[in-house]
């Protein structure tokens, strides 16, 4: 159990800058999302963390002791990795065990800490067997008690689901949130997957091009994303975003040449003092946007190109009148139905909407 | 489509004349092997497709000190193929040990930067531009006609291929598992040792044959670098002539077969890992 402090970490391979400038504060028993898209500098993160890198520049920090000197074994973490790792030519006691044997832990005691792990992962009845066999659900279970039984201070989790279908992957998920209640160790959790990242995390960190995005939790992240990378990333179906001009408390939209949005006095005011460009994104995440029929909305119209009833929802895809190739996305209720190629009303609430300045990317309101 | 007959007959006969082909040499090797004097010389004019009278003559010939017709040098096969042995194992030995390291640190710590592929430049050299040049430096050694001349040759022969052959089998092998050892606790000679050199059995066999059967088949270097004391068995297999019946090809036979074995025994050995069936089935892709 430590609180874990990363100071301008930055790593570069050749040309490639993989980590730039990475400080965070992970605080204790914290599980923590590392989110981004692939090749975004998570899994260098990762190993900087576990010294099995050494970062170019910056430091690592475990309970307020520099870590950069110290090897990857004495650090006290726990690793486990996307493909497991799991040694096929040993048997699943074996791969368990071999933490504590290099340990010289009292071979009692090994076999006494391999059951309790073992029992804990479910995984009891296979220890006897070659890994090499093992299903891909059972490898994992035991790549994760092997890392757990060292009881490591922290624990790196590197896409640990992945690998796994859907199914198991929804299974695992629960029992990685029971076992981290159970241990409470600092966990770090490297997903490209939000929903992961959302339902397992108590913060998530959102990299994208090797720079920290957002450090927040998964409340803030989805309620306040910092900027246009963030807001686009967070959210399934993605964030609407409409490109226009701001004048005058207006928003002119470049999809939509005969629409704008007209913002509340008391609103105009505050963008008016916070915004330092005129051309700006505006955000609006699917659920908040209405689709309804022409005459009931002043303002805004586009075209249903299709839309996808998925039991608990439907979602409907929309064409904006300025032709571009911006489709946008919006969720109604399941019963809705609507005839492909009719014209509708946008529907949306001010309050719900977001302001990016299209310069810095940054988000500028959220209304 | 059903094939018509005579396609199918074409076929087979095609594949019984390569099949014949191929082992008509091994099968001619055999039998010439115990075959008499008479019968593996052309003397009577005769071709024995089968041998007539079967002996073990050229076998026992090869180990007596007996000069006659049919054995008229003064040493017996006894010590080329002891030289053999010593020489191809050591120098096989030589070059796994050295290999297998090199190919881990090109592997893992792309040690070395260009380096494997000026080793695969090196490969590309044929013997007989080299040999003039190591003939001189050999003899100012004085590594002429010494074990060491030889083993130390034939290792560096076969490193270029060696550390490229197993380059890629630790390439297969995905660094996470050094890595998960190395979180653990073990340092990277302890991973190396305990986590991926079992998971590299079947490539590091399988390059020792390759090697072990590249140097004990050779016959350029040993020819040139050995005299008498250290000939292997392709010179001594060479040497076995006589002036009165000119090529002994009943004795060389018979030591031909006797050459055949240990590559034939070592390849036995370890079967099992020649079949590239080895899943490294810790990765699951």
């Amino acid at each position: 159990m430590a609180y874990i402090k990363l100071d301008r970490l930055t790593k570069r391979f050749g040309k490639q800058t993989a980590v730039s400038e990475l400080s965070l504060e992970i605080k204790e028993n914290d599980f923590v999302a590392l989110l981004g898209p692939s090749g975004c500098g998570k899994t260098t993160t990762m190993n900087m963390i576990s010294g099995l890198l050494n970062p170019d520049s910056g430091k690592v920090y475990f309970d307020g002791r520099e870590m950069n000197e110290v090897p990857p074994g004495r650090r006290g973490v726990g690793f486990v990795f996307q493909n497991y790792a799991v040694f096929t030519h040993m048997t699943a006691y074996d791969n368990i065990a071999c933490g504590l044997k290099v340990k010289k832990v009292d071979r009692n005691e090994i076999e006494r800490q391999v059951m309790t792990f073992a029992k804990l992962m479910k995984i009891d009845h296979l220890l006897r067997l070659n890994a090499g066999n093992l299903s891909i659900n059972d490898m994992q279970k035991v790549a994760l008690a092997r890392t757990l039984v060292t009881k490591p201070r922290i624990l790196l989790l590197d896409e640990p689901l992945s690998n796994l279908d859907a199914a198991l992957r929804n299974v695992m998920r629960a029992e990685l949130k029971r076992i981290h209640l159970e241990l409470g160790q600092t966990t770090i959790y490297v997903t490209h997957d939000q929903v992961e990242a959302m339902s397992l995390a108590d913060k998530i960190a959102v990299m994208n091009f090797a720079v920290l995005q957002q450090f927040d939790t998964p409340e803030e992240v989805y309620l306040r994303p910092k900027n246009l990378f963030v807001a686009n990333f967070i959210g399934s179906p993605t964030m609407n975003f409409l490109q226009g001009t701001y004048r005058n408390g207006e928003i002119l939209l470049k999809d939509f040449p005969d629409g704008r949005i007209t913002l509340s006095s008391r609103n105009r005011s505050q963008v008016d003092g916070l915004l330092r460009h005129e051309r700006v994104t505006v955000g609006i995440r699917p659920e908040h946007l209405e689709v309804v029929d022409r005459e009931k909305t002043s303002a805004l119209t586009a075209t249903v190109v299709s839309y996808e009833p998925l039991g608990s929802e439907t979602i409907v895809y929309l064409k904006t009148p300025g032709g571009g190739e911006n489709i946008l996305k919006s969720i109604m209720d399941s019963d809705y139905r609507t005839e492909l190629n009719t014209r509708k009303g946008l529907k949306f609430e001010e309050s719900n909407l977001y302001l990016f300045d299209d310069e810095t990317t940054e988000l500028v309101m959220k209304f | 489509m059903k094939q018509k007959l005579y396609v199918k007959v074409l076929k087979y006969v095609l594949v019984v004349v390569i099949v014949l082909l191929f082992f008509f040499p091994i099968y001619w090797t055999l039998t010439m092997s115990i075959k008499p004097h008479m019968e593996w010389t052309s003397a009577g004019g005769r071709i024995y497709w089968i041998p007539n009278k079967p002996t073990f003559s050229n076998y026992t010939s090869l180990f007596q000190r007996k000069v006659s017709v049919v054995s008229p040098l003064a040493s017996t096969a006894v010590r080329p193929i002891i030289n053999s042995l010593v020489v191809s194992v050591i120098s096989t030995a030589l070059t796994m040990v050295v290999g297998t390291l090199a190919a881990y640190g090109i592997s893992r710590y792309k040690a070395g930067g260009n380096l494997p592929f000026m080793l695969l430049g090196l490969r590309m050299i044929p013997f007989a531009a080299i040999i003039v040049p190591v003939m001189v430096l050999w003899a100012y050694l004085g590594f002429v006609d010494t074990a060491h001349g030889l083993f130390i040759l034939y290792g560096l022969a076969t490193l270029p291929f060696a550390v490229l052959l197993m380059k890629t089998f630790f390439d297969d092998i995905p660094k996470e598992l050094d890595e998960a050892a190395i979180v653990d606790g073990y340092s990277n000679w302890q991973a190396f040792v305990k986590y991926v050199l079992p998971l590299a059995k079947g490539g590091i066999s399988s390059t020792a044959l390759f090697c072990f059967i590249l140097n004990w088949s050779d016959f350029i270097l040993a020819l040139i670098l050995t005299d008498k004391d250290w000939s292997t068995i392709p010179v001594y297999l060479d040497k076995l002539q006589s002036g009165y019946v000119g090529k002994l090809y009943g004795p060389k036979a018979a030591l031909a077969v006797i050459a055949v074995i240990p590559p034939v025994i070592f390849g036995l050995m370890i079967q099992k890992y020649l079949v590239r069936g080895l899943t490294f089935g810790a990765i699951k892709k």
